[in-house]
């Protein structure tokens, strides 16, 4: 077991946790934050992408005893002082969702890439989106989503 | 039709979706985010090989491991009783076979037939508890010989997976006119025979699968929160494997992490469950890995199509013949060989006026996941027969495809047109479609488009289809919308067709609100309320629309017309002199007025509308163009157009978002998707999104899309519906658009998957002259 202290969504949080531990499930079974799903189990979907310490990493890649000492940003804490982010907005706006289910993951990628690319070209949008899967959307809606938040962003 | 119901979003109204919020901010709720108090948690240990006798079972290093509260196998399921699912395949087929629908016990007794077969259950105080103990149970195994590929499972001397199943063939069937058939074929100018493939895929909704129930002592009855397409439809299967009654059965669902038919099974691990919750008395949670989704989720196609079409000298199709096989895997899922056997009879002739039609069906048992329906259910396996069969007449015949399709299409004003097997397609404008598509695809600046590419070293090749496939009718015996007025004026509608996906939070609370007169955020639509007891179908075969979206509408007149009297009483009137618009009813003899949620204050204001619909027909034009290079053989699609016929759409951008998600589904099977098989042992070697290709951003920069309205006839809002259509068109018109590039080559026919190594190959060996 190893005891743990990190920063999630602006909080502190401690928790004892068994070494196996991966990050995505303990921020949804230990700290209820459900809104980081799970589609894999070879890091491939990206369902479970969070930001830590400002970068985005697949949760299910990282034991939650590497997050130790870590700032670590999920879904629900995207949105500040009741305002949605950019790419939230812009996957509405653009209907980039269908059943929702990747979206917590592309929503946290897209954020990370616009951080790195404030205007992405294409060819950056489709490279920034390599290790996100979706089933519903086809992907052009999200493609147009994240020029969106692009543009939202530097408003 | 009233005609202002033609678009609901005529003007590029954007209607926002109203489910987004709570899924873009994670506050959605899908089937792995429930948690009941005292909850413990499943694992599954399941069949490591394809085809096996269980000699023994030992669990008892299990049951001792840390947390372990109960160890379950086949004998306990078979002593439950769990053994026969339910079967849809009831009608009967040649000669008047019955299907023959071999047992499953939901945990496997005595035998394995399939990699990934639920062998034993463990249920811990948590999932890694439950896991690593799933880890210690020794099954001794004595192996039997295993068949993979349907043909062979056919072939005399093949293994026997079932013992009511001889010669592994669980259902045979032929439709259409044969002696009709052999005539045409004997007098034609022109035969085409094509050996056709369509692939095992793996359905691959996002979410993997999970479920959590839970059971009450007192009463019996069992909470089963589960993904669904419709909350009935997996209530009705559960009832009937384990013969609780339905009124015991609480089925319960919000957020659906996609669907495309592979949510709505009664799959034996949500069975299964039940039994540890009874046991135990306690809630049990399962999720599953999706590498337990690729070994247990139903797969998808998998039908293996011998072809024929007969020409006269101008291309007239004369007739055309199908021998079918339907690979369903190791067990029968409730509905999943009625696809194959109904769908494709219900559109064998597509959108022509073949006179002669004749197929045989045969349904296949191998040592393989079960398959079940997969976006269309085989409506795109029929029409990527037919326009495969098409493309390759116009080349051998040296017709221009677009123009052998005209000559062939049921002409505009032949509707409502009776189909050789017996179909009435209600209304469709196939010219006009292709019409409208030849020129969106620029099918005239093809040739130059072509020499273009030729110059840079490509291969250039434009394919199309067009095509047809049945929608709207529904197993139950009708559709029910409940709407609840509250005091503020708000409604909610009740619904049991399920999203997973779709929108249907927006579509419907449009159609309510077209239908009320006021703005949709007022309608909250709920669904899959199993305490509402609503009667309805589940979402899946493109049908919502027709059914509950029509019912929408109804129910929402049905108000109007319950609440008049109410309203006149209330301002002290006659009925006859109230007049309602807007959420508001007037006096037409004073001032009076009152609103919904007035009379909703003063007592319930609740209606239930109900309505059945049968068969419509949702059609379209589909054209691809392709660029292949010969130095890799990876084929870009470098222009995509789709026209389509759904009938009235009520929500464009909806309705676009559907058609993306489709065609790349459609392009994920033609270029990649594939589940692969070892043929000697029967292992699964696609198991994972590492080896089986789903499609990514970037695999087409954009898609023209366009609709080309007829208004259906079925539904009183003219809708046909169109989740499934770009499965349906994209199959062909890809495949066609990569056979045009290459066929100046020489290459022969190829079936999906059209990879870039199998592309290579064919060019390399074409280039040799083989």
């Amino acid at each position: 077991m190893a005891k743990i202290t990190l920063t999630v969504n602006g909080e502190k949080r401690s928790a004892e946790v068994e070494d196996r531990t991966l990050l995505a499930n303990f921020l949804r079974d230990t700290l209820n934050l459900t809104g980081t799903h799970v589609g894999c189990d070879t890091s491939q979907c990206g369902a479970c992408t969070v930001h830590v310490d400002g970068r985005a990493v697949k949760s299910c890649t990282m034991l939650a005893a590497q997050a130790d000492g870590a700032d670590v940003l999920t879904i629900e804490g995207l949105a500040k002082n009741g305002k949605l982010h950019p790419a939230q907005a812009a996957f509405t706006e653009c209907h980039a969702l269908q059943c929702g289910f990747c979206t917590p993951g592309m929503i946290m990628t897209t954020a990370a890439l616009l951080k790195d690319h404030p205007q992405p070209t294409d060819d950056e949008i489709v490279h920034g989106l390599e290790g996100n899967l979706c089933r519903c959307t086809g992907y052009l809606n999200i493609i147009k989503a994240v020029k969106r938040a692009a543009e939202l962003q530097g408003k | 039709m009233d005609q202002h119901h033609h678009l609901f979003d005529v003007g590029g109204a954007h209607v926002a979706r109203l489910e987004d919020l709570r899924l873009i901010k994670g506050e959605g709720c899908y089937a792995a985010d429930w948690k009941l108090p005292n909850q413990a948690h499943a694992a599954f240990l399941r069949a490591d090989r394809a085809h096996a006798k269980i000699v023994s079972v030992n669990t008892e290093a299990a049951r001792k491991a840390k947390g372990v509260l109960g160890v379950y196998t086949g004998t306990d399921a078979f002593s439950a009783g769990y053994v026969k699912p339910l079967s849809m395949l009831t009608f009967a087929g040649k000669d008047g076979m019955k299907a023959r629908i071999p047992d499953r016990v939901v945990l496997a007794h005595g035998r394995v037939r399939f990699v990934g077969e639920t062998v034993a259950m463990v249920v811990a105080e948590t999932a890694l508890q439950a896991q690593d103990a799933a880890e210690l149970i020794e099954v001794e195994y004595e192996e039997l010989p295993v068949v993979v590929a349907p043909e062979s499972a056919l072939a005399d001397g093949a293994p026997q997976l079932h013992d009511n199943v001889p010669g592994n063939l669980a259902f045979e069937q032929e439709a259409g006119d044969a002696a009709a058939v052999a005539a045409a074929f004997a007098k034609a100018a022109h035969v085409t025979k094509l050996k056709l493939d369509c692939t095992r895929v793996a359905p691959s909704p996002m979410e993997p699968r999970a479920c959590l129930v839970g059971y009450d002592a007192g009463s019996g009855a069992y909470t089963i929160h589960v993904p669904v397409q419709g909350i009935n439809m997996m209530r009705m299967q559960i009832a009937t494997y384990t013969g609780v009654p339905d009124d015991k059965l609480i089925i319960k669902a919000r957020d659906v992490g996609g669907g495309f038919g592979q949510r709505s099974i009664a799959y034996t691990e949500y069975v299964a469950l039940m039994i540890a919750a009874k046991a135990l008395n306690r809630p049990v949670k399962w999720v599953a890995t999706r590498s337990e989704a690729f070994m247990s989720d139903s797969h998808g196609r998998a039908n293996y199509i011998t072809a024929e079409l007969a020409l006269d000298k101008d291309g007239t199709f004369l007739a055309m013949k199908l021998d079918w096989i339907a690979d369903l895997g190791a067990y029968l899922h409730p509905a999943g060989p009625v696809s194959p056997m109904r769908n494709p009879v219900t559109c064998l002739n597509g959108v022509y006026k073949t006179p002669a039609l004749f197929g045989r069906w045969r349904v296949a048992l191998t040592n393989t996941v079960p398959v079940s329906a997969y976006r269309g259910a085989a409506r795109p396996e029929i029409a990527y027969t037919i326009e495969r069969l098409v493309d390759e007449s116009a080349a051998q015949m040296n017709i221009d495809p677009a123009e052998l399709r005209r000559r062939n299409f049921i002409p505009p004003q032949a509707f409502p047109y009776k189909t050789p097997t017996g179909s009435v397609y209600d209304i469709a404008d196939f010219p006009g479609v292709l019409a409208k598509a030849l020129k969106l695809a620029d099918v005239a600046g093809f040739a130059k488009r072509r020499a273009d590419s030729e110059k840079r070293g490509l291969l250039r090749g434009q394919g199309m289809a067009t095509v047809i496939e049945n929608s709207g009718a529904g197993m139950f015996p009708k559709d029910e919308i409940r709407l609840e007025v509250a005091a503020d004026g708000n409604i909610t509608a009740y619904s049991v067709s399920h999203s997973q996906g779709q929108g249907h939070e927006t579509t419907f609370a449009q159609i309510i609100g077209d239908g009320l007169g006021i703005p949709a955020e007022r309608i909250k639509l709920r669904q899959g309320i199993a305490e509402q007891g609503l009667i309805g179908n589940h979402t899946g075969g493109s049908r919502t629309i027709v059914g509950a979206g029509t019912v929408c509408s109804i129910a929402a007149k049905k108000l109007i017309e319950h609440a008049t009297p109410l309203a006149a009483e209330q301002m002290g009137v006659e009925p006859s002199q109230v007049t309602y618009a807007n959420g508001v009813f007037q006096s037409t003899e004073s001032e009076r007025k009152i609103t919904l949620g007035e009379l909703a204050a003063k007592k319930p204001l609740t209606v239930t509308g109900e309505g059945k619909f049968g068969s419509t027909f949702p059609n379209g034009c589909h054209i691809a163009e392709v660029e292949i290079d010969p130095q890799t053989g990876v084929t870009d699609v470098v222009s995509y157009v789709t026209v389509d016929d759904c009938g009235t759409v009520i929500n464009h951008t909806i309705v676009e978002g559907q058609m993306h998600g489709a065609v790349a589904q459609g392009w994920g099977q033609i270029f990649g998707e594939n589940i692969v098989y070892d043929p000697e042992t029967g292992q699964l070697l696609t198991g994972s999104f590492a080896d089986y290709p789903m499609p990514k951003a970037g695999w087409i920069r954009d898609i023209t899309i366009a609709d080309h309205t007829t208004f259906g006839t079925i539904s009183p809002l003219g809708v046909k519906g169109m989740g499934e259509s770009g499965c349906t068109a994209s199959l062909g018109a890809l495949a066609n658009a990569v056979m045009n590039a290459l066929r100046p080559l020489g290459v022969p026919p190829l079936d999906m998957p059209l990879t870039a190594h199998k592309l290579w190959q064919a060019i390399a060996a074409a280039k040799k002259g083989h």
